[in-house]
């Protein structure tokens, strides 16, 4: 079976893992398939319920890739045989149906209540509102939405522990610790070149070895490279798992996803037993190029990864290649044990990092007195010519109320000095006019200056960093063990290539290329041509003098 | 893999100074390492990488030059010492005390070195141990060397070995190893200050990976050939190598992994999803008998790299390194076949190219064999370039790649609009630029608000054209406002990654003091998306939904977190 995580192809397939993505750093990973496992008891076969709607899988099915698919209005409520999920989840559904039924508006809802529970799937009526983009899985995205067993190696980590373990298409690796297997999936995608040839031995032999929830001890085949076309060796994960449950569980998995035939999962104590795939003595080689140890202890397991085994077994490394090893802890004393014995067993070029990574959230910040009523915006001076403009304008009011005031008070004096009482009028109209005098001023800032911009362009584009902020995952060390070289092999390569032959002394200048040596070679060519013509006219030409001197 | 140098192959050399050399091994001549010394290369081909050697020579007598394979436990010796010595280090701590040296009384001045410096010259121009015997004789003269503590001696002695050692390492030239050469070596500016973390990032977050062989496996050919992936690299090359290493394409000798030691027998190109295909270009290559049987370049269906490149000639320079050499491909290279080249300009407007607007007009076969040699291959020469021009292009404007990789000089919003659209669904997106503003402009232009305006606008247009006769071209109208569909790309994402490297010794572990700074190296990414072009409500969780009627004109400033209710068409 093609798998969707290394050849997707262009539209989604039954039995195909599929990845809901609901946002950012959300994405509900489901198997595609027209009837519910669980049995679930939904009139439209198996349904996939998210905080944006519920999805038949009939909606999800033979769609390309990266669509938007629109939710289903699904009858949660009345079901059948209810499932095997939680009381509480029940209630949650219910509510998300009661809001999703307000919502939703009925022309289409009989369609779906008149019939009656059929063995086959019923057609999925779209909600009026809700949806969801279907995308292919990736390890990336595999990795934000697996089921958390243990602690995660996350794309940050594993993306540069792959460049630099030089994990790359035919290489064969050690993985031990698979843990929740996100590592994994990036492996694989790595050092993948094809599919096995048989796939399908190696299916059955995986096959055995999942079915079962606690699984027998591992017996897989030989891997499939050994077997397979002579010319290409096969990309591998072997993977290592002391914990018997985790084990089932990546099984589980890997054969939902399709990576079987590429990845071996055993269940193994490899600081005890080693790398081999099969029997921990008898087993059959991995022939590994790489090696990534996510366990507590690695320096435990190094005495397994030598070129030869104290215990006489067959070396777990590729006898032909430099092996590269990559170490993940999190503690600087686990560290200075792994070096300690990495430098004992000869390993070299050890160099030990910790990887910070952080995501960036970039927004715009509105800041200005323009922005009431805007959401999200600081209402202050942005600058400080908008902080004394406004300032004046309230020195201004002010200085204008104050007069005003003591207009008003003059007035009242005046009036109360003077007999008359007849101009009271002016009064009214003064403050009217003061109060007109300062209406325009504040519409001025009322009015944001900028409103002909679209909100999505205001204000001032920023970063900065997120806010969950990871500042230690673990340390890596990092490390090379050579092919070995023996004295055997330097005699046959002496042999082969002379060890003080020089032919040039001085390099020459840059070597011919192969345009230039065309050129040369037609150059030399057309020479030729040349010169056997000229030789021709000269037989020619050198009869006739021949034969006038003859004459002569 | 690499297992072992090959004759004509680029290797590093890493010297005692940590500088790195690289260099064309030549089989048969000399190799140079400046002042750390001269070998024949006939003494390092066939062996192993990670190897490192001395070089011992006596002066004088010729081809006494040999090198000597320095043992891991030689190289480690002093750690392993160290170590040793460190067990026991659970002393009282009065007692450390006492014997802890300090750097109290030490002189800071050059006096202590008793040797001169023309004593020195005279010691390297005699010395036959590959510069031991030099770094004794300082230690030896050096005059306050007790005083020393155990670290600063070990300062010392590493200085003169870097100085004096005539040691190297062969190194296997690959992608990672490259990019720090290029970062640290040479000029930084030429690959964008790439480095190896964001290298890495890049190519997960791209989605890079072998498209799996379609030969044996009837499933991946009726799914179309896969793997293919677009790329616009202003790096000189860089992105488009450590693409096609993730992808297996880029070693000469890629795909043949048994029989190392033997010489290797021709390689296997990796994928062999055009053999049959392009009968058509096949033909004309009759002529010339030596190019019979032979793929053309540019020919390969799955696993491919499509190089977007905005000058006549695409600058990837540095391929040379990985036996490709860009104006005269080998043609048994898998990059000849896979790696394929588009202009901008041949994008976006092929007719404006002469090569493959002009077809140049075929001549039947009878009055080409009239033809003289020269002047025949040059007719099958401009008749296979027109073709593959003509398919490469046609190829690439039909789109549906499956992935994008970025790292450009140019503005990226400007690529992403015309590359955007060649994706297929679900495809991923990942731009790498060493400064954060050209990408925190690209998350602008998916920001959620932008989205929210675009898709109300489109709406708007939609209706005002259902309603009014007047052809209203929303198309147009939309780009005037929105150069960018924001809703093409789902969880548009931007992150830094640097590695921070550490001294791991016994009591003496810490970061290093320094390193390189520069650009930090930024990237972006995201997922193709097809949106429906229908109209569809958001759900959002209930509380935000009472928001749900005043949204369109009070969207919300924060541009990612916490937004279930995306507006989407």
């Amino acid at each position: 079976m093609a798998s969707p995580f290394l050849t997707p192809g262009s539209h989604s397939q039954l039995n195909q893992l599929a990845l809901l993505h609901l946002r950012r750093d959300q994405a509900i990973p489901t198997v595609l398939q027209l009837h519910d496992e669980d049995n679930a008891g939904y009139k439209e076969g198996k349904v996939t319920t998210t905080r944006f709607g519920s999805f038949p899988h009939t909606t999800l099915t033979g769609q390309p890739w990266g669509s938007q698919i629109i939710a289903s209005k699904v009858d949660t409520g009345s079901r059948r045989g209810r499932g095997p999920q939680k009381k509480n989840r029940q209630l949650k559904r219910k509510a998300d149906e009661l809001t999703h039924d307000s919502a939703a508006s009925t022309p289409a809802a009989e369609g779906t209540d008149s019939h009656s529970h059929s063995a086959s799937p019923q057609a999925a009526v779209a909600a009026a509102s809700g949806f969801l983009h279907l995308v292919y899985p990736t390890p990336e995205l595999w990795t934000m939405s697996l089921p958390h067993r243990t602690q995660v190696v996350y794309t940050p980590d594993y993306s540069y522990i792959l460049h630099r373990l030089r994990a790359r298409p035919g290489s064969s690796i050690i993985e031990a610790g698979a843990g929740s297997g996100s590592f994994t999936h990036a492996a694989v995608r790595a050092v993948f070149n094809g599919y096995p040839t048989t796939p399908t031995s190696t299916n059955a032999s995986a096959d055995a070895a999942a079915a079962p929830p606690p699984p027998p001890p591992p017996s897989p085949s030989s891997p499939s490279t050994s077997s397979s076309s002579h010319r290409k060796r096969l990309g591998q994960v072997s993977s290592f798992e002391f914990h018997e449950q985790r084990v089932g569980k990546v099984r589980q998995e890997l054969k939902e996803h399709g990576l079987e035939g590429l990845v071996h999962v055993t269940h193994r104590d490899v600081y005890q037993d080693g790398f081999l795939v099969g029997d921990a003595q008898t087993g059959t080689s991995p022939k590994a190029n790489a090696v990534f140890l996510d366990l507590p202890a690695p320096w435990l397991a190094l005495k397994h990864l030598v070129r030869h085994p104290a215990s006489g077994a067959e070396s777990p490394l590729d006898p032909t290649s430099p092996v590269y090893l990559c170490t993940f802890s999190p503690c600087l004393e686990q560290v200075q044990r792994t070096v300690s014995v990495l430098r004992q067993l000869s390993w070299l070029d050890i160099s030990m990092v910790e990887v910070n990574n952080h995501r960036i959230d970039v927004k715009r910040e509105k800041v200005g007195l323009e922005y009431e009523k805007v959401r999200g915006a600081v209402v202050f001076p942005k600058s400080v010519d908008e902080a004394v403009s406004k300032m004046r304008h309230v020195e201004e009011n002010s200085r204008k109320y104050r007069e005003l005031q003591q207009q008003l008070e003059d007035e009242d004096h005046n009036n109360n000095n003077s007999t008359t009482a007849a101009t009271t009028t002016p009064v009214p109209a003064s403050s009217g006019a003061a109060a007109a005098a300062a209406g325009p001023a504040k519409e001025e800032h009322a009015a944001p200056p900028s409103s002909n911009i679209p909100l999505y362009k205001q204000g001032r584009l920023v970063h900065r960093t997120e806010d969950n902020l990871k500042t230690h995952t673990s340390y890596l060390v990092f490390a090379v063990l050579p092919r070995e070289w023996t004295a055997e092999d330097e005699r046959k390569c002496r042999d082969k290539w002379p060890p003080h032959r020089v032919d040039q002394p001085m390099q020459t200048d840059k070597p011919k290329g192969r345009k230039q040596l065309k050129r040369e070679q037609l150059q030399r060519e057309e020479a030729e041509e040349q010169l056997q013509q000229k030789q021709q006219e000269e037989e020619v030409v050198g009869e006739k003098p021949a034969d006038a001197s003859e004459e002569a | 893999m690499h297992s072992y140098v090959r004759p004509n192959q680029f290797v590093a050399f890493k010297l005692p100074s940590d500088q790195t050399r690289i260099q064309k091994i030549v089989p048969n001549t000399q190799v140079f390492l400046g002042k750390y010394g001269t070998f024949p290369a006939n003494q390092i081909i066939g062996r192993p990488f990670y190897l490192t050697f001395d070089i011992h020579e006596t002066p004088g007598e010729p081809d006494s030059t040999h090198l000597r394979i320095v043992s891991a436990a030689e190289l480690h010796a002093e750690h392993l010492i160290a170590e040793g010595e460190g067990d026991g280090d659970d002393q009282e701590p009065s007692d450390e005390a006492s014997t802890m040296r300090t750097n109290r009384d030490t002189i800071d001045d050059r006096s202590t070195q008793k040797l001169t410096i023309e004593e020195i010259e005279a010691l390297k121009k005699e010395s036959t141990g590959a510069g031991k015997d030099i770094i004794a004789k300082l230690l030896e003269s050096h005059s306050a060397i007790d005083q020393k503590t155990a670290f600063s001696l070990a300062k010392y002695k590493l200085r003169k070995e870097r100085k004096y050692m005539k040691r190297f390492t062969i190194i296997p030239l690959d992608v990672s190893y490259l990019t720090n050469y290029m970062l640290q070596d040479k000029e930084a500016a030429r690959t964008l200050e790439m480095r190896d973390e964001a290298l890495g990032l890049l190519g997960c977050w791209g989605n890079v990976h072998h498209g799996g062989s379609t030969s044996f496996d009837m499933e991946t050919v009726l799914s179309n050939p896969n793997g293919r992936y677009l790329v616009v690299d202003d790096t000189g090359g860089l992105v488009v190598a450590a693409m096609a290493e993730r992808m297996g394409i880029l070693y000469p000798h890629d795909g043949d992994f048994d029989d190392e030691q033997q010489d290797a027998h021709q390689n296997v190109p990796t994928t062999t999803g055009a053999q049959g295909e392009h009968d058509e270009e096949a033909q004309p290559t009759e002529g010339a008998p030596s190019r019979r049987n032979r793929r053309p370049q540019m020919s390969a269906q799955g696993n491919t790299i499509t190089l977007l490149h905005a000058n006549k000639q695409p600058n990837i320079s540095l391929l040379k390194y990985f036996g490709y050499e860009a104006d005269d491909p080998s043609d048994s290279h898998p990059l000849y076949t896979n790696f394929k080249t588009v202009s901008f300009m041949q994008l976006l407007d092929p007719n404006a190219d002469s090569i493959y607007a002009q077809e140049p007009t075929e001549i039947p076969a009878e009055e080409l064999s009239t033809y003289k040699s020269s002047k025949r291959s040059a007719y099958h020469r401009k008749r296979g370039r027109w073709m593959r021009v003509r398919r490469t292009v046609d190829e690439a404007r039909a789109g549906g790649f499956d992935g994008l990789v970025i790292a450009t000089l140019m503005d990226p919003s400007s690529v992403l609009k015309y590359t955007i659209p060649l994706l297929a669904g679900s495809a991923p997106v990942a731009i790498y630029s060493p400064n954060i503003e050209p990408l925190t402009e690209v998350m602008d232009l998916y920001s959620t608000a932008r989205k929210t305006a675009f898709i109300n606008r489109r709406r708007e247009l939609v209706e005002q054209k259902a309603t009014s006769d007047d052809s209203v071209d929303v198309k147009s109208e939309l780009e005037e406002e929105f150069p960018l569909d924001p809703t093409l790309l789902l969880a548009p994402t931007l992150e830094t990654s640097r590695v921070r490297v550490w001294q791991v010794l016994p009591g003496r572990s810490h970061p290093l003091m320094s390193s390189r700074g520069g650009a930090d190296g930024f990237i972006f990414h995201g997922i193709k998306v097809v949106p429906t072009q229908e109209h569809i409500e958001a759900a959002g969780n209930p509380s935000r939904k009472k928001r749900k009627v005043a949204r369109s004109d009070e969207t919300p400033a924060d541009s990612g977190e916490g937004v279930d209710v995306e507006m989407t068409v």
